[in-house]
């Protein structure tokens, strides 16, 4: 589990990602070209023009299996079933130092590559790239960033608020996770990586009844609010979430806590996962609204926005797993046309109409991918099919002192510990890359090497 | 195919034969490039197969960009119209070679050539870096040079000889071509002030990032965005353009139909391609006065000017330009971005941020002809 929330919003494929400008929406990928539509039908074929052998690579975070003698690492691998090479890691960047992997990859609106961490002693990094004299991508380092003490990174995004723009990232085990109903939101300077301010709001420290910050892990922005969802204490034990916190991000102060919580068709709270705003940037002319993604309640949630008086409508369900035989939805994406959603259990991806967000109206049949269904990614092939890649790995906490936590505990069983390869339209299953039988590693997360292709939103 | 236009055609029969002649792939013993590094943002390039960067290669390739012996009367070499200091471009409204008239282009910016590496010229007359290298020192009016008569003229040179054989095994015009363009192709420019904060180790003030904002914006009233529409084209402005197919040629409404140039239509014969010219790198731009396929503006605000009130009609401007105005629908008054004072002035001050005083001082571009 953990993770962020994702929705992509494709290509564009376009402008440098050098453009963080308008607002956090806009990213757009590493040396992405545009298509000029002056690209017309009049042009002539041109034999000069080549592909981009990188929009069909990734670059993922690999767990090392502690059973099988591996490390972790960060590793840039094929991932076009067209390509003789298809499943080859073009360069695995191992961190052996650290007990617990890197956790999820975000590209920042400038380019710079960042990610979560649960380590302790990396709970955010940078991950430097660079390019060698052939031209290819070259994973340099990683940094370990100061977090002034926070653990367990999950979700970051960018966001400006009154002119200003800031990192946030969720920590699920906020400034120690030796706390009961800890958590924090780390707000970073998005230049210098500095922490400005630490967000935290621990239930048993507020005064009863005031707005708390418990576990958080998916963020959403919307103008000035963001919505943050409380999952699980990382120890898996401890305790678990039921709701979204509501920021407000003139102040950076949480205001209200949200419950999204009906059946428990495991027996535990909802565990709020993943959320999306809804709002016009992705939509246009949406009402804004919240969509949640319960990890345990295995729903997706509803909640209305009301712009004008800054308030948050009563939530509904608008997806009940417990009924359509679905369990632990994950993760929101999206591209232009469609939003698609992760669920581990059994392991597919849904797809909706992004026109008729924030109700869910299905686009299509369901992607069928592997247990543990999880993020995902949108490309074209070599010969110009488009592509969407699913990591198949709900990730896990666990220690890795205790032997490989995949192997041992309930979340083993919706650990593929693999990508499969889908086309786009029909969902057909093209290629599959097996990480534990091919490299005898879990895969904790994906990202598209060549920009995004996808920009990603929360 | 459609019909190349005639003199580009000799060019394009003709280079390609020469550039292809006889070279290996990495003449062996060549040193890989050691030390090589560009910026990940950039994208991918690809280098020729057949001319794979070497440290010989570099080398023999800056001596060749700087020595005069390239000219027929020897007195002009490819640094004459492209000087470091002016990121390689030589300042003149069009340049001027051996024969002493205006040529019909202005000189292009030589920086971050790898990527984008096709239709090289404002017209685009040159499919790869190897090819553009000789079409200047064969032209009667640049450099005027017999290529038969320099390879015997280099033959005769102990030094070149030496650095020929390390780099490629012979001297020849291929050989040439590929260490000219192979030097080129370390002329990267990777520490702009706007490179600086791409990689988080500055913010730009309050004015460069209003410039930013507005030079990544393309004008929507309904959502009131103010923009300066100059990303819808210059989206690779940090490098030498694209690398699909023709994407990256536009009628930037500099004439109005009667007196739209041939542009790349001299190339490819198709009247859709009237008037449409190769959209530049802007790095260094406040260096490379004057702008412009024909240098006709001499300044940023005039460039700046011309965008925001000087739009000349024609049936092949870029509909991207005709459709951009911050007051909404097209006025009647013509063509207008309608950009404020202030926001013409904030996007020129975020385009003086992509000067690179490194890569116009680097030794490792200068002239080795100059003793220090």
């Amino acid at each position: 589990m953990t993770q962020s929330m994702n929705v992509a919003f494709l290509p564009m494929f376009g402008a440098l990602l050098l453009s963080s400008a308008a607002c956090s929406d806009k990213q757009e990928g590493p040396g992405t070209q545009s298509r000029s539509p002056e690209s017309t039908a009049t042009a002539r074929p041109d034999a000069g023009a080549q592909r981009n052998v990188e929009a069909g690579q990734g670059i993922v975070l690999l767990r090392g299996l502690p059973t099988l003698g591996t490390v972790h690492s960060v590793a840039i691998v094929e991932l076009d079933p067209e390509a003789a090479n298809f499943g080859a890691i073009l360069q695995d960047f191992e961190r052996p130092d650290l007990q617990l992997p890197l956790h999820h990859l975000y590209y920042s609106p400038t380019g710079r590559l960042y990610s979560t961490g649960l380590d302790p002693k990396c709970s955010l990094a940078e991950v430097g790239l660079s390019r060698n004299a052939e031209g290819a991508a070259v994973i340099k380092g990683v940094t370990c960033l100061n977090t002034q003490g926070q653990q367990v990174g999950e979700d970051i995004i960018w966001h400006s608020v009154n002119g200003k723009e800031y990192m946030f990232v969720t920590f699920m085990g906020g400034t120690g996770v030796d706390q009961a109903d800890g958590g924090s939101i780390g707000v970073f300077d998005p230049q210098s990586n500095a922490v400005i301010k630490i967000i935290e709001a621990r239930k048993g420290k507020v005064a009863k009844g005031a707005p708390f910050l418990m576990y958080p892990h998916g963020m959403s922005a919307y103008q000035d609010r963001m919505v943050v969802t409380s999952t699980i204490h990382p120890d898996l034990a401890t305790g678990v979430g039921n709701g979204i916190t509501v920021i407000d991000l003139n102040t950076l102060k949480p205001i209200q806590n949200i419950v999204v919580e009906d059946a428990k068709p495991v027996g535990f709270p909802s565990s709020p996962v993943e959320v999306l705003f809804v709002r016009p940037s992705i939509v246009p002319g949406v009402a804004p609204a919240v969509l949640v993604n319960t990890m345990f309640g295995f729903e997706t949630w509803k909640v209305p926005y009301n712009e004008a008086a800054k308030s948050f409508g009563v939530p509904a369900k608008a997806y009940d797993g417990a009924k359509a035989g679905t369990g632990v939805p994950l993760e929101f994406y999206g591209n232009d046309t469609e939003l698609f959603v992760s669920h581990a259990l059994p392991g597919i991806v849904k797809r909706y109409r992004l026109s008729s967000l924030p109700d869910l109206v299905s686009s299509g049949s369901d992607i069928k991918a592997e247990a543990g269904a999880h993020h995902m990614i949108f490309y074209p092939s070599a010969s110009g099919r488009k592509l969407i890649a699913v990591q198949n790995n709900l990730l896990n906490l666990g220690k890795a002192a205790d032997g490989d936590p995949t192997d041992v505990d309930f979340i083993a069983k919706v650990n593929d510990h693999s990508i499969t390869v889908h086309d786009l339209q029909s969902g057909e299953r093209l290629a599959k890359l097996s990480f534990k039988d091919r490299y005898k590693k879990g895969v904790e997360n994906v990202e598209a090497l060549f920009g995004s292709g996808f920009v990603h939103h929360h | 195919m459609r019909r190349l236009a005639p003199a580009a055609a000799s060019f394009a029969v003709l280079i390609p034969a020469i550039a292809g002649s006889g070279c290996d792939a990495r003449h062996r013993g060549a040193t890989p490039l050691a030390g090589f590094s560009a910026p990940f943002v950039f994208g991918r390039f690809e280098v020729p197969a057949d001319n794979p960067l070497t440290e010989e290669s570099v080398e023999l390739g800056r001596r060749l960009f700087y020595d005069r012996r390239l000219s027929g009367n020897d007195t002009v070499s490819c640094s004459t119209c492209h000087l470091q200091r002016l990121a390689f471009t030589d300042g003149r409204r069009t340049g001027i070679g051996v024969s002493g008239k205006p040529l019909a282009f202005n000189s292009m910016s030589l920086a971050n050539l790898m990527w984008g590496a096709q239709h090289f010229f404002w017209d685009g007359r040159a499919a790869t870096l190897e090819a553009q290298t000789l079409v200047p020192i064969q032209h009667p009016d640049e450099m005027a040079e017999d290529l038969e008569r320099l390879v015997a003229e280099l033959s005769a040179d102990d030094s070149y000889r030496a650095l020929f054989e390390a780099a490629y095994g012979e001297i020849s015009a291929g050989a040439i071509s590929r260490a000219l363009a192979s030097f080129e192709r370390t002329l990267i420019s990777s520490n702009s002030r706007y490179d600086q904060f791409l990689r988080g180790e500055i913010t730009l003030n309050a004015q460069e990032e209003w410039g930013r904002k507005l030079f990544m914006a393309h004008p929507d009233v309904k959502v009131s965005l103010r923009g300066g529409n100059c990303i819808d084209c210059h989206s690779q402005f940090l490098t030498s353009g694209f690398s699909t197919r023709l994407d990256g040629f536009s009628n930037n409404g500099l004439d109005d139909e009667e007196h739209l140039q041939p542009g790349l239509q001299s190339v490819t014969g198709d009247p859709a391609h009237r008037g449409r010219f190769k959209v530049p790198t802007l790095r260094n731009i406040a260096l490379t006065a004057p702008y412009m396929h024909d240098g006709r503006f001499a300044t940023l605000e005039e460039v700046l000017h011309h965008y925001n009130a000087g739009i000349r009609k024609s049936s092949t401007l870029s509909p991207l330009i005709a459709e951009a105005d911050n007051q909404g629908a097209e006025s009647q008054e013509g063509i207008s971005l309608h950009l404020t004072e202030a926001e013409q002035v904030a996007i020129i001050a975020f385009l003086h941020t992509l000067t690179d005083d490194d890569f116009v001082t680097a030794e490792r571009f200068s002239d080795p002809f100059v003793r220090k």
